[in-house]
């Protein structure tokens, strides 16, 4: 005769529920699941001034991302996104594209929406997942050719690559080869997509824990309170730095340098200019009108071959935006001297490149017009 | 895979619902053992091929021990399979090692090669189970199984397939053979040992571990608190590791309709050395008992016999926890020694009237915990040098600010206090629904907020 069944011990605690116990804790985790990310908003101040963009630390922090969004959505009228190069690296948030349009417009009318680091790829699931109040608005996505310029950029190589923003990328399908992660790593990053507190918890973690796991955090700082290290003021709202150093600057600016390291991808074959269409189709779906802003990328840096073929894919990429009419803005490259590196204007070159698209027809008539349904 | 992963989450989802649907049909041991020998290929597809090869001998040695007037040869056949399986992979590495510190000692220039396999996972825990069905069977105290795919259903049932517990004939068969029946209440009953197993594993094994591996790794580097506390977290950490991984075994059985044994039984409470190795592992120190100590003997012959019984069990203890590729296998039969040596000197005392009943419970308690923390530091370092070195710099490298996080203190501080009022008089406090609903959804938010990130393997996997 089996002694289990009779004799054995249920635990060495008293931590046992009936099922009708195990149903109230559920419905007391699922009050906190959707209670706590909006108490939480009410008690973390969020208040981006003039010019704001997403702090550069927090810039894996979608949850903020999506706050930011909504707000923008009631202070703004036109989004400006897309990498680096719209978020500004190298200048200060009021010289940014978007803060240089304002300056023209003597309005806070564009919102800096731009991320640093993201690539199309990424870009693609932020705005899916993340950027979902981005609707009935105009909309300027920039494109910057630069993701373009390698098959490893371009997230085509079978080598394990480590890129920005993998938590953003398609887990699943479309594969990416160069994506290793594991597969309970893309299991858990597809369901915090639909999950709010996940991201909350990621963002405080990221905003309050230097971006570490709270344990880990205290090995850090083993003497002190975690709960006293949230202090509900985002660090880095009011303080904003400017990213990329003098040095940078000086080296990438030298006169009469010449790279011929591009491999450029075309549009037909390109991984990152499919999930740019995806974007593109995306956001208009969700019933924005789209302007697209292609580069404009340094083209004094690149020799003959390597420019000829940047032309060439530049100018397919045009065909192929005025095939599917959406409105765009491919402009020439600017003054060499108006460059930090490949992709990236001083300020001088963002003031120029705003000018420049308030002279064009293409976006005073999509994006500028006020009669838009 | 991880209990406390996503492709078992989905393995889970997968065989559960089928599970429930088959088990009233002859199919469903097929389904169990199916998706048991799936769980383990898992791991490694060659996995499989050597439990099933494990499995077929020792089915068809007790078939062969039942007809055959040679039972005893039978028996040694399936021992001596078994046994020279488990030292064939946990011990080629370890006997290499050795031979070739011995070589070099010996200043021979020679060097034998390494034997470049890994140890597979769970090999000890599903090997002992076997074994004890052969010798119990030879000794009279269980029936045949007639049925191979029940039989491999018992030695494979996935829960408890990597670490345990191991499961006797007598109690796992029987529960095979029935249909089991899958309440509400067992279901409730299993997601309460499940959400307690990952808690400990989650919130406290992994979290203690990164204070331990801190020092542990770097041992000259810290001074003697930092030692002390690091001892003293490890101790936590490996009962978080290894009786959350059985909680959640159990939990997971229960919601299928099985009862597994009890494994940890609040081991820090132990008010003797004795008492603490009936607290902990159970089922594999009472394996010992039963299948090395008693017929060693036991302590039927005379106290010396009855010593050199305990010294024997302890140190094969010791060797069945010595794994290939770990660098401190000698450390683990220092750590049985070091047992040996704690029983043979607290087995008289125990027994005293005094110490029964005039040693108050919480200085026994006290002095049990800190004999079996400081043999832990053989267990945890990585080498008998190490092992040697933090003990010398406990008591020798003076005072520094341990910088060890209060946080984890507090943790351990309030699981403590929980056992101890849970042996206490005052458990009904523990047993209010209000109490016990608090605590539960209060695990579930610390695991949402305070959970690590990546996914670590338990302690115990390596055995």
């Amino acid at each position: 005769m089996s002694e289990n069944n009779a004799t054995v011990p249920f635990s060495s605690n008293s931590i046992r529920l009936s099922v009708g116990q195990w149903i109230i804790a559920g419905i007391v985790c699922l009050a906190f699941l959707y209670l706590i990310p909006a108490l939480w908003e009410q008690s973390e101040q969020f208040s981006p001034g003039p010019d704001f963009r997403m702090p550069y630390e927090l810039s894996n922090d979608y949850w903020l991302y999506r706050r930011y969004c909504r707000w923008a959505d009631s202070q703004h009228e036109i989004f400006v996104t897309g990498d680096s190069v719209i978020w500004g690296h190298f200048v200060s948030r009021n010289n940014t594209l978007s803060g240089q349009l304002n300056k023209i417009t003597e309005h806070d009318m564009f919102a800096n929406l731009g991320l640093d680091g993201i690539h199309p790829a990424a870009m693609e699931g932020l705005l899916h997942y993340y950027g979902k109040n981005i609707s009935n608005k105009n909309v300027i996505l920039h494109f910057n050719p630069l993701w373009m310029s390698s098959p490893k950029q371009d997230l085509q190589g079978d080598k394990e690559f480590i890129f920005n923003h993998p938590k953003l990328v398609s887990q699943f399908t479309p594969k990416i080869p160069c994506y290793k992660a594991p597969f309970s790593a893309r299991i858990s990053t597809v369901l915090r997509r639909y999950i709010v507190l996940p991201n909350l918890i990621t963002h405080i973690k990221i905003t309050y824990f230097q971006s570490m796991d709270i344990p880990t955090w205290t090995i850090e700082h083993p003497y002190e309170n975690p709960l006293k290290a949230v202090t509900f003021n985002l660090p880095e709202v009011a303080k904003d730095e400017i990213q990329g150093t003098r040095d940078e600057r000086r080296q990438t600016r030298d006169e009469g340098r010449r790279d011929d390291s591009y491999q450029w991808v075309i549009p037909k074959t390109s991984f990152q200019w499919s999930c740019f269409q995806r974007t593109i189709q995306l956001l208009q779906k969700r019933g924005n009108r789209v302007f697209v802003l292609v580069g404009p990328f340094n083209e004094h840096i690149l020799n003959g071959a390597s420019l000829e073929a940047y032309q060439n894919l530049k100018d397919d990429i045009e065909l192929r935006l005025a095939t599917n009419n959406i409105d765009y803005y491919a402009p020439p490259a600017l003054p060499a001297e108006l460059y930090v590196d490949a992709s990236h204007p001083t300020s001088e070159g963002y003031a120029l490149l705003a000018q420049q698209l308030f002279a064009n027809e293409s976006f005073k008539t999509s994006i500028l017009n006020p009669g838009r349904d | 895979m991880l209990f406390q992963s996503w492709p078992f989450v989905i393995f889970l989802l997968i065989v559960y619902p089928i599970y429930l649907v088959l088990k009233r049909t002859r199919f469903g041991i097929f389904w169990l053992l199916a998706a048991s020998y799936f769980f383990y290929g898992w791991i490694n597809p060659l996995y499989p091929i050597l439990i099933i090869y494990v499995t077929t001998i020792d089915y068809f040695t007790v078939a062969r021990m039942e007809k055959s007037s040679h039972r005893k040869m039978w028996l040694i056949v399936s021992v001596v399979n078994n046994v020279g399986l488990l030292g064939f992979f946990k011990y080629a590495g370890f006997i290499t090692d050795n031979l070739n510190a011995l070589l070099m000692s010996l200043k021979i220039p020679y060097e034998i090669a390494p034997p470049g396999f890994l140890l597979p996972v769970g090999i000890s825990f599903y090997i002992f189970q076997s074994m004890s069905y052969t010798i119990d069977f030879y000794r009279g105290n269980i029936t045949r199984e007639k049925s191979f795919i029940k039989y491999a259903a018992f030695v494979s049932f996935f829960p408890r397939l990597l670490m345990g517990p191991i499961e006797r004939a007598k109690n796992f068969l029987p529960q095979l053979h029935k249909v089991p029946d899958v309440s509400w209440s067992d279901i409730a009953d299993g997601l309460s040992l499940f959400i307690v197993g990952l808690f400990k594993k989650i919130a406290l094994a992994d979290f203690l571990k990164l204070y331990v591996v801190r020092v542990y790794d770097n041992p000259e580097q810290f001074q003697s608190p930092s030692l002390i506390l690091a001892t003293f977290l490890f101790a936590w950490q490996i009962y978080f590791d290894f009786s959350g991984y059985t909680d959640m075994a159990r939990g997971v059985a229960r919601m299928m309709g099985f009862r597994l044994r009890l494994n940890f039984n609040n081991p820090y409470l132990a008010t003797g050395l004795s008492d603490f190795w009936h607290r902990w592992h159970i089922s594999l120190s009472s394996w010992f008992r039963d299948y090395v100590y008693i017929p060693l003997g036991g302590n039927r012959r005379g106290t010396f016999n009855t010593y050199r019984n305990i010294f024997l069990t302890m140190i094969i203890s010791g060797l069945w926890h010595a794994g290939l590729f770990s660098g401190a296998t000698l450390t683990f039969v220092i750590w049985g020694v070091v047992h040996t040596f704690g029983l043979f000197l607290t087995r008289e005392m125990e027994r005293t009237e005094f110490y029964k009943k005039k040693v108050p419970k919480l200085v026994k308690q006290l002095f049990v915990f800190c004999f079996v923390g400081f043999a832990w530091i053989f267990f945890r370092a990585d080498s008998i040098n190490d092992a040697w070195l933090i003990i010398k710099r406990i008591f020798t490298s003076g005072f520094s600010n341990p910088y060890c996080p209060v946080l984890a203190l507090v943790l351990i501080f309030a699981v403590w206090f929980y056992q101890f009022m849970y042996e206490s008089r005052i458990k009904r406090l523990l047993e209010l629904k209000l109490v016990r609903i608090t605590i539960v959804v209060l695990m579930i938010f610390y695991l949402a907020v305070f959970a690590p990130s990546s996914e670590q393997a338990f302690i115990y996997m390596r055995f």
